[in-house]
């Protein structure tokens, strides 16, 4: 069975039907992409699954649970992470203060009030392991505002994985970040892709191409193919639609 | 039928509460700013048009006392004009503090604008003192008429009356002009209004001066009603932004329909509940936030009309 | 957290550097020309402005309407003594209870708001509270208010201190704001208080890293509620009265003013200073002139347009440091 899998989804705003019918399902341990041009509902997509939009019609379960329809927070408690297209961080904080806040030992103790969050070697720890992980060690007492692109990319997921999730969501990890972003990114999610269940969404169909095991094609607002890059190469939908080329 | 009265005296209320509302409602739907600092424009103009119809100054020769010999009615449409256009000065003088809270966090605009509410009703203090005064109009319009055994005040009915022109005439305004048809698509959009060829800077200035004018217009139809203290602009402001929220951010006649109700809300309670007529009007406006965050007509672009 | 260790702290120098001011203030404030009374408002305005900055500075939600509060605490604090009991502990408990009554239900109505909608609704909720207290004649007094109000005297049991001269109301409201104060440095540095500076910048991360960001903004409205109350009920046995005129819209931006003013934006010093900036102005330039509200308007506004993080702002201008 699935670890995450979206049956019969449907969306609309207003009488516009962004979504229709859309059926996902992601593998333990794999690494799922999703694909499509602008505008077809990629994005809209991810919001459904991560709990910003409620679905129309349709249900999503995770592991053995329902969650359709949770509001982001409790889908978030349940061990699903997502990272932004948009640069998603807490601007006044430091580096290390970003990824503390992200870490489920301190968001289990949210409510405490009656001592300080510094002393703590064991939440200290695990923030310099998430940082190492994505190449800011060092880094820690930087403000985020005051990072480069790149760097703050890296933090972006750095604030996924913190949450030390069972399925993490990137949402156009490689958005904005040009050649050399994009190597430095595929390399670090070929690292993460050992420890966690991931699914991307991609408009870069090479970087996609390389990192994912199996990829979902979403166009006109359905699921048009699904299979492993090899699949898709051949498939006629894909070759038929414009993504062929790229691909 | 004990009720018309009352009905009557919600409709009259509802549309000056409109006219209040109007000049606010420009500025939030170009700018995105919250005028806190409407209320004491309102005060101001209704200020400075009691001293244009009954300047009390030390008698100066042979001018002020030709001046003071005119006719009432005449320095009473006199001041009409001449008083909004003088605070829609103090208004653009505001406009270029705001300046540099623009692309900032809309909260600044907010602050500054209260900031400039205080020091204005301070300024009036100082200047008319903190006693009650009095704008004198015209008798033609004062007084009362009685109609179907019922009193009726002839003043609110001019005042309504005119309130409505002042509405069709920014509805014109809007509508017909190509000022008014950018401020319409939505001014906010400064890129937008550049590709339009406008001046930006030159377009804020012109709506700040136009809303702060109206404020003045509606301080001197109101406080003939209400009575010209200094405090009075807060009564003012705040039923100016509870029809905005009512009536939704940006929307032309959501603030105009949303004024009529919160009127009818106050006349109606007040014909049950003379004492708590006011805190219906709150109670509304908590009512409909919560249950509808973008008021009555708002939608997503800033002005809809 | 940051380099400076100071958060984990639960007393620090400048905490020591207050105390030290306020504790030696009836010594040396008449030979400045103030009087005594003064460091009792300071001090309670102090608690006020912690409390309120809670929200501001560390929530990001600016309130046009937390004199409510204030002045629902001024009245349950008063009501208690003639009707209750009268007693110093139930009549600071009442205003306690009641400020998270009224916070904790306007709350709900706000959680879920931020930036000018809270505000918006801040203000409508402000102005029911003082326009109910203005008009419900037989309990708040309406326009008159709440006269005669007891300074019942502070019992601990073994030893009992008088409060009616305004020397030992002031160490009783210091001992109150000392205790304020650590309770609040503490908070703004434990979780919650890091996670509410995290809702501020960016909610919507917070709710995907799996914060409910409703609960915490309602729980920071009702904490922030509870101390004006508490404030608000140190203020009517001050005053030994309670009117409704400290809930309208002018006092509820007073307090924003202040705590502005005085860098709450950067600084948990910030509504400190601003206190302290405000009753100066309020009783130097207040001798000098009437029109010292004037004056102290204008200050605002070029606070905010040249420098939002006020004095707090200046000051770590000056010597470099980073916000606390």
């Amino acid at each position: 069975m699935a670890l995450f899998e979206a049956q019969h989804l449907h969306k609309r705003f207003g009488d516009q039907v962004v979504l229709e019918e859309i059926n996902l399902s992601f593998e333990a341990g794999q690494l799922s992409g999703i694909m499509g041009p602008n505008g077809a509902g990629k994005t809209t997509c991810f919001n459904l699954l991560t709990g910003l939009y409620k679905p129309d019609r349709g249900q999503i379960t995770f592991g053995t649970e329902n969650i359709t329809g949770l509001p982001p927070h409790t889908i978030a408690q349940k061990g699903i992470a997502r990272s932004f297209q948009i640069i998603n961080l807490f601007d006044e904080y430091s580096v290390l203060e970003n990824v503390v806040i992200a870490l489920p030992r301190v968001r289990d103790h949210g409510f405490t009030c009656h001592r300080a969050l510094t002393n703590d070697s064991e939440t200290a720890d695990r923030a310099a392991n998430v940082l190492a992980q994505v190449g800011l060690a060092g880094r820690e007492h930087e403000n985020a505002a005051d990072l480069s692109y790149g760097d703050r990319r890296a933090l972006e997921i750095a604030l996924a994985i913190a949450a030390e999730p069972r399925l993490l969501f990137l949402d156009e990890p490689t958005s904005g970040v040009g050649t050399e972003g994009t190597a430095r990114l595929t390399e670090l999610i070929e690292s993460l892709k050992e420890r966690y269940t991931i699914v991307i969404i991609e408009h870069d169909m090479r970087f996609l191409f390389e990192v994912a095991d199996r990829i979902s094609v979403i166009h006109w607002g359905q699921v048009i193919a699904e299979g492993t890059p090899d699949e898709l190469r051949t498939n006629k939908w894909v070759q038929a639609s414009n993504l062929g080329k790229l691909v | 039928m004990d009720l018309v009265p009352h009905i009557v005296n919600g409709l009259s209320l509802g549309l000056l509460f409109a006219l209040i509302a109007l000049g606010f409602m420009l500025i939030v739907g170009v700018m995105e700013v919250i005028n806190l600092a409407h209320g004491s424009l309102f005060a101001l103009g209704a200020y400075v048009a009691m001293v244009i119809i009954n300047p009390a100054f030390a008698d100066f020769g042979g001018i002020y006392a030709a001046y003071v010999g005119l006719p009432l009615p005449m320095r009473y449409v006199l001041a009409i004009v001449v008083a909004p256009a003088l605070v829609a000065v103090v208004g653009m003088g505001l406009e270029v503090c705001m300046r540099r809270t623009y692309g900032k966090d809309p909260l600044y605009g907010l602050l500054l604008t209260f900031g400039a509410a205080l020091v204005l009703e301070e300024t009036i203090r100082l200047i008319w003192g903190p006693t009650e005064q009095v704008l004198t109009v015209p008798q033609g319009i004062s007084g009362a008429f009685l109609f179907g055994g019922l009193i009726y005040s002839k003043y609110r009915f001019f005042a309504a009356a005119f309130a409505l022109l002042a509405i069709l005439l920014v509805w014109l305004f809007l509508e017909r002009t190509p000022y008014g048809a950018v401020i319409k698509a939505g001014a906010h959009d400064s890129e937008m209004v550049r590709a339009l060829g406008i001046n930006l800077t030159r377009l804020r200035l012109l709506v700040f001066a136009l809303g702060t004018a109206l404020a003045a217009l509606a301080g001197i139809i109101m406080t003939p009603i209400w009575g010209l203290r200094p405090h009075v602009g807060v009564d003012a402001v705040v039923p100016a932004f509870l029809i905005i929220v009512l009536g939704g951010v940006g929307s032309f006649w959501g603030a105009v329909i949303a004024g009529v109700l919160v009127g009818l809300a106050v006349g109606l309670t007040g014909s049950f509940a003379s004492q708590w007529s006011l805190l219906s009007m709150y109670l509304l406006l908590i009512a409909v936030v919560t249950f509808r965050a973008r008021g009555l007509f708002g939608k997503k672009s800033v002005l809809e009309l | 957290m940051t380099p400076t260790t100071d958060g984990g702290r639960l007393i620090t120098g400048p905490m020591l550097i207050l105390f030290a001011a306020l504790v030696t203030l009836p010594f040396w404030v008449q030979s400045v020309g103030l009087y005594q009374y003064l460091g009792v408002e300071v001090a309670i305005w102090m608690i006020y402005a912690l409390g309120f900055n809670l929200l501001l500075g560390y929530g990001g939600l600016p309130s046009f309407g937390h004199g409510a509060f204030l002045g629902v605490g001024a009245y349950a604090f008063g009501l208690a003594q003639f009707h209750v009991l009268e007693n110093l502990w139930v009549g600071l408990l009442a205003a306690i209870l009641v400020g998270i009554v009224a916070g904790g239900i306007v709350g709900l109505f706000l959680a879920h708001r931020r930036g000018i909608y809270f505000a918006l609704l801040t203000v409508a909720f402000g102005q029911v509270f003082w326009f109910v207290s203005l008009k419900w004649f037989s309990v708040t007094g309406g326009e008159d208010g709440l006269l005669g109000i007891p300074r019942p005297s502070a019992d601990f049991g073994l030893v009992e201190f008088d409060l009616s001269s305004n020397l030992s109301l002031y160490y009783f409201t210091l001992a109150v704001l000392m205790i304020v104060v650590v309770a609040l440095w503490r908070l703004v540095h434990s979780p919650f208080g890091k996670v509410v500076r995290a809702i501020k910048q960016n909610e919507t991360r917070a709710s995907f890293l799996g914060y409910n960001v409703r609960l915490y903004k309602w729980a920071v409205f009702t904490l922030s509620a509870t101390t004006a109350a508490l404030a608000g009920g140190l203020f009517a046995m001050a005053q030994q009265s309670a009117f409704p005129d400290v809930m309208n819209l002018v006092s509820s931006g007073t307090i924003v003013m202040m705590v502005l003013i005085g860098g709450g934006f950067v600084s948990f010093w910030g509504p400190v200073i601003g206190v302290t900036v405000f009753f100066v102005a309020r009783d130097v330039i207040g001798s000098i002139t009437e029109t010292w509200l004037l004056w102290f308007g204008l200050m605002f506004m070029l606070s905010v347009l040249f420098k939002p993080e006020g004095v707090a702002g200046l000051w770590q201008d000056s010597s470099g440091e980073s916000p606390a």
